[in-house]
Parts: C-alpha cells; structure tokens; sequence
C-alpha cells in the first residue's frame, strides 16, 4: 500500500508492506540512531519522535503513521552545531556507549516540547522507559536538568 | 496482511463485516498486540486499526457521569483534571503504568480488552464500578465491567462488537490504588489494588477492594470488607478471608505464596494506616 508522511522534515509517499514496522523501515532508510533494541517496547532504544510525543517505533507498523510528523536524531543537528540536549550529555559525559542515548534525546525532546514545568521528577519520569545499562542514570538526568532549565530560561528572556 | 482504518463507526462494521471471523484483529495502540507479532504470532489477515475513530477518544463529563472514550490514551487519562481530582485510584494508576512511550500509545480500551489478570486500570476500574458500552453493528449494550471479563485474554465481546466507551459515576468515593512489580518502572504488576471508600467520624461507612494479579479476573473482596466493616478490631483473624476468596499462580515474576504475603500487607498497611 502507498502511504504519505512527514520524516525529519521531508514530506514521504512510498509504498510499503504494511506489516514492516516504523523500526525497520527507518533502519533501511539508514536512519541508524533509531536503535534496534528489544523488539518489545521495553528498552525504548528505537524511541522517535512522532507529532511531538515519544514513542517506541518498534511497537508501530508503517501504515500507522500516514500522516504524521515522524523525527529522528538525525534531525535535531546538522552534525557541526549539535543540539543543546546532545551538548549537554556530552558536556556532563552522560554517554558511555551511546547505545541509549538516541533514544534518551527523543524522550527528552519529547518532554520539553510538552512545555511543562522542568524538575528532576519529571525528567527522571520521561526516561521510565529507556534502559541504560552501562552510564545509569544520573548523569543523563543531570544533563537533562541543565539543558532544559537553560532552555526555559532562554524562552522566558527573549 | 491486509491493513483498514475506518474513520467513522459505521465504516468500521462495513469492513469488519465484509472480513471474515477469525481472520481478523482489531487494532488500538497495538502495545499488547505487537510484542506478540514480535514474538512469532502471525500477523492477521485483516488488521483493522481502530485509532481513526475520533468520536472514541474524547473523555466526557456530565454532572453524574464521566464516560471516557475507549481509544483514550493512558497519558490522555493521567492528565485529565476530573480523574485526577475524583477518580485517585484511577489516576495513580496511569501514573504508575508502563513509561512515557508506551503511556502515549497504550489505550483503556486496549487495557480492559486484552482482559490480562495483571492491568493496572482494571482495580480502579472494578473498585469504581465501572460500565462498559459495547457497539455492534445492529445495537448497543452495557455490562458492568466484572461481567465483561470472563478470564485471562477472555471478554464477552462478540464478533464484529467493539468497546466503545467506559462509563463512571461521579460518586466522589475517596480512593488509592498500590501496585507492587519487581522493579519501579516499565513493570508488570506482581500484585495490585485499588480500594474506594467513605468516610465518616466512626471510619469507613464504606469500603471496597479490588485487587488484581491474584486470580484469573480481578476480585472484589466482599466478604471480607464486609466483614471487616462490621468487627474493624478483628483485623488480624479477618485476613484468612482474603486467603479464600484469591487463586493466585506461582509465575516468572513471582510465587503464588508471595502474591498471597504481598496482597494481606498492602490491605493490611492501607487499613492500620
Ligand atoms: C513495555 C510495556 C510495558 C507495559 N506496561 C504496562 C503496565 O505497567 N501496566 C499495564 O496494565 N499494562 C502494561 N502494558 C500492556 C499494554 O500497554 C496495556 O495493556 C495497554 O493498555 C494496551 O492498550 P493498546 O491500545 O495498546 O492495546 P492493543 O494492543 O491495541 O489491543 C489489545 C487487545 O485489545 C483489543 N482491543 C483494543 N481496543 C479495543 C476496543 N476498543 N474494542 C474491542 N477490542 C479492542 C485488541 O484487539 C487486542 O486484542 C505494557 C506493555 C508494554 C509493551
């Protein structure tokens, strides 16, 4: 079947089998921050944007995203100016082997986008369904807490 | 596979109708259905997607009733002033499901359909007596939601039905739902519970308790609040009644002994608190 989309900006219409998933059409796209995890929807390493919200692309067949706005990491910089979020996981070394990390971004990405107040709660909240299993925790959180307190500062200023 | 997604009801019960028994899924958030298809499940011949139904997503409140449509996403319920202010159990229980990803796409509809002795919605919704609506192509009916049920994967559903909507009465019953999973987050309960109650200078003029992952279906423990409301101090002795009426299962994530510990220590902690 022939669907019509929208991914990293660009308006899509291909033709699919509508039994792929949204995970493995973006990998065959060559989209490889969208990490083939746990197939499950557990691990949330293949987490994406879509219209706004976070979801696990593996738990998505094609044809349900007719319509809508799909983003991956690779839309957030231009690899020379890197997004605020992905400066500041390097910046506080909450990447070790980056495996999560996409996904991580994309969930807070999401959570920044609700526009709702930043604390530690709901930072720590919005990664409940990314695994890390070798960094941990805190110092994502702590990137996050940085990064998204600058942002609103810089929002609330201009 | 053959992949529909009606944008009105009765499109729905055209293609479904026209797709025969059997070889047919219907499809909400599909949270519950792709793991499956993950797993080995083959797909469907005919998957009809239900998320295009718009009149199914919207939560409505009247001054006696809240009806929640049954493509409501789980998210869409935590945020939702009137379930957060009269309806706690239910609410904490979405605050408690799954994480964000699976929050944005998981469904109640799904939640109650999938009938998995484990929901989380499924307590609150018990304990909230909570009516379903069932649409067919010919008619409408209502069942309260412990005879919708009938046991792990199983519904009164009959072919070509679909839960439309969830109804409940603003009875503004106190409320608390508690679930136990082996880790904090993205975990399946090992046991959970929600109780509603009704308060006065004396303690409980009413109380109910459901709790779930201890049987086939979620159960409401009747004789035992009704006993406890009738001899509080009796507590101790009382909780042999919870033993009888529950049937848990030793499973991967926990021993049918443990669910059984599990389950008295949160009624017991929730009554002495
Ligand atoms: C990683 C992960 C974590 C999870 N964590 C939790 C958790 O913490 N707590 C919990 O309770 N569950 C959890 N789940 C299970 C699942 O997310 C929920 O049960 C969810 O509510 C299912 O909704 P859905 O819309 O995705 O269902 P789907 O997968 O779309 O459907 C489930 C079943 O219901 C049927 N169905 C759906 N809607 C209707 C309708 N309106 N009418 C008739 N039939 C219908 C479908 O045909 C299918 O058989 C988790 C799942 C995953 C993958």
């Amino acid at each position: 079947m022939i669907i019509e989309f929208e991914l990293n900006g660009r308006l899509i219409n291909t033709k699919i089998d509508p039994g792929k998933t949204l995970l493995e059409y973006l990998r065959s796209e060559e989209l490889y921050s969208v990490k083939h995890g746990c197939d499950h929807g557990e691990c949330g390493a293949c987490s994406v944007l879509i219209n706004d919200k976070a979801m696990n692309a593996c738990l998505i067949l094609m044809p349900m995203v007719e319509g809508k706005r799909v983003e991956t990491i690779e839309s957030f910089s231009d690899h020379k100016n890197l997004h605020d979020l992905q400066k500041l996981f390097l910046a506080e070394g909450a990447v070790q082997c980056g495996f999560c990390t996409p996904g991580m971004l994309a969930a807070l990405e999401a959570l920044k986008r609700e526009n709702i107040e930043v604390s530690e709660e709901n930072i720590r909240d919005s990664l409940n369904g990314n695994l890390c299993r070798c960094t941990g925790y805190v110092k994502p959180v702590e990137a996050a807490l940085k990064s998204l307190s600058q942002m609103k500062n810089d929002g609330e200023s201009s | 596979m053959r992949y529909y997604s009606p944008a009105s009801l009765k499109e729905f019960f055209k293609i479904s109708s026209q797709c025969p028994n059997g070889q047919k899924t219907f499809l909400a958030g599909g949270t519950d259905l792709m793991p499956c298809y993950e797993q080995g499940t083959p797909l469907p011949d005919h998957l009809i997607d239900l998320k295009h139904l718009r009149d199914l997503h919207s939560i409505s409140v009247t001054e006696n009733t809240l009806i929640i449509g049954a493509l409501t996403t789980i998210q869409d319920l935590h945020d939702h002033p009137l379930i957060q202010g009269e309806f706690v159990a239910l609410y904490q229980a979405t605050h408690e499901f799954a994480g964000a990803q699976i929050r944005h796409r998981g469904t109640i509809g799904g939640n109650i359909c999938n009938a998995s002795p484990a929901g989380d919605l499924l307590p609150p919704l018990y304990a909230f007596d909570a009516q379903l609506i069932l649409t067919g192509p010919q008619a409408e009916r209502h069942l309260p939601i412990h005879e919708f049920i009938l046991g792990p994967g199983k519904t009164a559903l009959l072919e070509n039905e679909i839960l439309t909507s969830i109804s409940l009465n603003r009875k503004r019953l106190r409320s608390q739902f508690q679930k136990v999973g082996l880790r904090q987050s993205m975990a399946i309960s090992v046991v959970n519970l929600a109780c509603t109650w009704e308060e006065d200078e004396d303690g409980f003029s009413m109380l109910e308790i459901a709790a779930g992952a201890v049987a086939p279906t979620v159960l409401i423990l009747n004789a035992f609040t009704r006993a406890y409301l009738e001899n509080p101090k009796k507590l101790p002795k009382l909780l042999q009644l919870i033993d009888e009426a529950i049937a848990p299962i030793d499973d991967i994530r926990a021993t049918a002994n443990y669910r059984r510990m599990v389950l008295k220590n949160l009624i017991w902690a929730f009554l002495t608190k």
